[in-house]
């Protein structure tokens, strides 16, 4: 039965954050709203659910010669099987294990045509445990990959913190994506309209949900460390340039680059550009016209690892006019 | 069995058919072995069986079978009834008066693809990374685990197999009591369909990247194809495995698999352009037809040796996702996303 495509929120967070509490507690409550979850344990939630779906995080990489184009090959056969019910989803949830790297989940919804047609990535949201995230960060890349990944953050157990190791979590947090809204949760408790219906990946409303946009990054040295980087420019893009810069890019260090997103003043052009990216695949379209008398401003936004920001600065330049 | 596709009567009239609607996506359809019965699994877990005489008083819905959506159907190779899998993680047998009995239990699991073979009497299900096999007695031997999920399973030509696709290529497994260990054919990538071929020496795959991978099973080599503008999810051997149809192009496409194969070869394209791209083509049980079902709900039948077609049913906007032939091929089954199910009549 046709109907709009049904908005899939990714849920991320390292083992224990809270995402089963979160789970539970959309699947529990009175909201009126049928959300379909796929979860990586079964049995683990603790409501027995038609709506609950087990998957197995079966990753594999397309045939393209690229390293980091990885698909969730299961996700693809699930939302089609999902979509064979009945009942119809006013939403998907999908809960990625605690040191599932959210690449291969957002990339699916760039790469398979049926899941695109039937379904929209709305955001990744990230649960992050306040007491554990530090130490998590010194145990691998996934911790910091899932807050980089992340559009909304839910800053999870603030009540097992004092003030001040609160205020250096969230600092860290920052210094990864200051891009993320961050919720400040006890117990996973939010409103619900605060992570599903985010529309974080609609090329339409990029500007309404970062209020923070035009803030600069933080482009000091990070080293090996997940970093952001924004570059902001008044003279004109010049298309073929930025086009020819941005293809090579993501080609070349598409495996470093987790997330880019920009708006562009494209010379000549009556809307602005806006684009964004999770490794080497990227989503394009016209947006909103420039008003008359509107200051044309471009702005560019990496979120990775091992960036060079003298050597971005100067690729981003060269495609102006 | 003879369809003369060039008689102006196929232009003039639609075949006569009869159309049941359901409020619930059809997944798959099947003839009854006697070919009376036309079976259809539906998204709200229902099993609906119509008569295969378009002139019959149609029969009433009755319960669902399955909780959740049914996900596979196929005709009960011991009987007259159906075996179907749901996305409750049970296999079922259903009686021609719609009672089930349960074969397997794999909660938590889909059984989303099945196969038949009918001399033996067996059935083969995925379930997960694993595959069920059902032999006549009604005992289920586990195969498996596969790497990843098993997307689709098979029956060699002579029943003592059974080929499975998942990631990076497809297993196959000896059935019987024998055990030998599986054999593995390689090819990076998901392989999200499976056909063995109808003499058994060739096993052809769609992939999650827009073509297809052939293997000849007893040289051990393979061959892919390419070009599709989208996944090819449907594959059908003809009678005489000669031709491998394939969806997804908005004309019918056949491989040529006679003599040296299809290499260096292209497909055989025929019949007139529908509206959209094929979703599922079937291959008629013993003659040199197709039917295939378009995106748009158009349904066509072509004929191979004159490679004219003809339209079966116009576009109505809802793709078609389930098309089966009766034994005899004299009948079609057919059904689509928004519930509708239609049995056509081919006699004229």
């Amino acid at each position: 039965m046709a109907q709009a495509q049904v908005p899939v929120t990714v849920l991320t967070g390292y083992l224990g954050a809270g995402k089963t509490t979160l789970l539970n507690r959309i699947l529990s409550e009175q909201h009126g709203k049928k959300y379909a979850v796929i979860v990586n344990e079964f049995g683990e939630l603790g409501v027995d659910n038609d709506l609950v779906v087990n998957a197995d995080e079966e990753v594999f990489e397309m045939n393209n010669g690229c390293i980091c184009c990885t698909v969730r090959g299961d996700l693809i056969r699930i939302i089609e099987g999902l979509m064979k019910r009945k009942e119809k989803f006013d939403g998907i949830l999908v809960e990625t294990t605690g040191l599932a790297d959210p690449g291969p989940v957002a990339q699916t919804f760039f790469t398979d045509e049926d899941v695109k047609a039937r379904t929209r990535l709305d955001a990744i949201v990230t649960v992050v445990d306040a007491k554990h995230f530090l130490g998590q960060l010194e145990q691998g890349d996934e911790a910091e990959e899932q807050v980089a990944f992340a559009d909304v953050i839910l800053l999870n157990k603030t009540d097992l913190v004092s003030a001040e190791d609160l205020a250096k979590v969230e600092a860290r947090i920052k210094s990864i994506n200051p891009y993320a809204r961050l919720h400040r949760t006890q117990k996973s408790q939010i409103e619900l309209a605060a992570i599903l219906d985010k529309g974080a990946f609609d090329l339409k409303r990029i500007l309404e949900f970062e209020p923070d946009f035009l803030e600069h990054g933080h482009d000091h040295d990070h080293g090996d460390e997940v970093a952001s980087l924004s570059f902001t420019a008044d003279r004109p893009v010049d298309p073929d340039r930025f086009q020819k810069w941005m293809g090579a890019l993501l080609q070349l260090r598409g495996g470093d680059i987790l997330r880019s997103k920009g708006i562009l003043a494209i010379d000549g052009a009556p809307r602005r550009y806006v684009f964004q990216g999770v490794h080497m695949m990227m989503d394009a379209d016209w947006g909103s016209l420039w008003k008359d008398g509107e200051k044309r401003a471009s702005k560019l936004v990496f979120i990775g690892r091992n960036l060079d920001a003298e050597n971005l600065k100067r690729g981003f330049e060269d495609c102006l006019k | 069995m003879k369809f003369d596709l060039g008689n102006p009567a196929w232009r003039a009239t639609l075949p006569p058919s009869r159309s049941v609607a359901a409020d619930a996506p059809v997944s798959a359809c099947a003839f009854s072995r006697d070919g009376k019965i036309a079976a259809f699994a539906l998204g709200d877990g229902c099993v609906r069986l119509i008569a295969a005489d378009v002139t019959a008083a149609p029969s009433a819905a009755t319960d669902p079978v399955h909780k959740g959506a049914v996900l596979s159907l196929i005709a009960d190779p011991l009987n007259d009834g159906f075996v179907s899998g749901g996305d409750d993680g049970r296999l079922l047998r259903i009686g021609l008066d719609g009672k089930a009995t349960e074969i397997a239990n794999h909660k938590g699991k889909w059984i989303d693809k099945l196969a038949a073979h009918r001399g033996n009497g067996t059935v083969a299900a995925s379930a997960g990374k694993m595959a069920l096999v059902v032999d006549k007695s009604g005992e289920v031997r586990e195969f498996g685990p596969h790497q990843s999920t098993v997307t689709a399973v098979d029956f060699s030509k002579d029943g003592s197999r059974i080929a499975c696709s998942h990631y990076d290529g497809i297993t196959i497994w000896s059935i019987g009591h024998v055990v030998l260990p599986p054999r593995r054919f390689a090819w990076r990538g998901s392989h999200v369909a499976l056909k063995w071929s109808t003499d058994g020496k060739f096993i052809a795959t769609g992939t999650q990247e827009n073509d297809i991978h052939v293997w000849r099973i007893a040289q051990a080599n393979d061959m892919r194809m390419a070009g599709y503008p989208a996944k090819v999810k449907s594959l059908s051997w003809s009678a005489d495995a000669r031709w491998l149809y394939t969806s997804s192009q908005p004309v019918f496409t056949a491989w040529p698999f006679a003599g040296k194969g299809p290499e260096g070869k292209p497909p055989l394209q025929f019949g007139e352009e529908g509206a959209g791209l094929f979703t599922v083509v079937a291959a008629h049980p013993t003659a040199e037809y197709v039917a295939g079902g378009y995106d748009s709900g158009e349904l066509q039948l072509g004929d191979i040796k004159t490679r004219r077609s003809v339209v079966l049913k116009m576009s109505d906007g809802a793709p078609v996702s389930a098309l089966a032939w009766s034994p005899d091929g004299t009948r079609l089954a057919a059904g689509n996303e928004n519930g509708d199910m239609l049995v056509i009549d081919l006699r004229r």
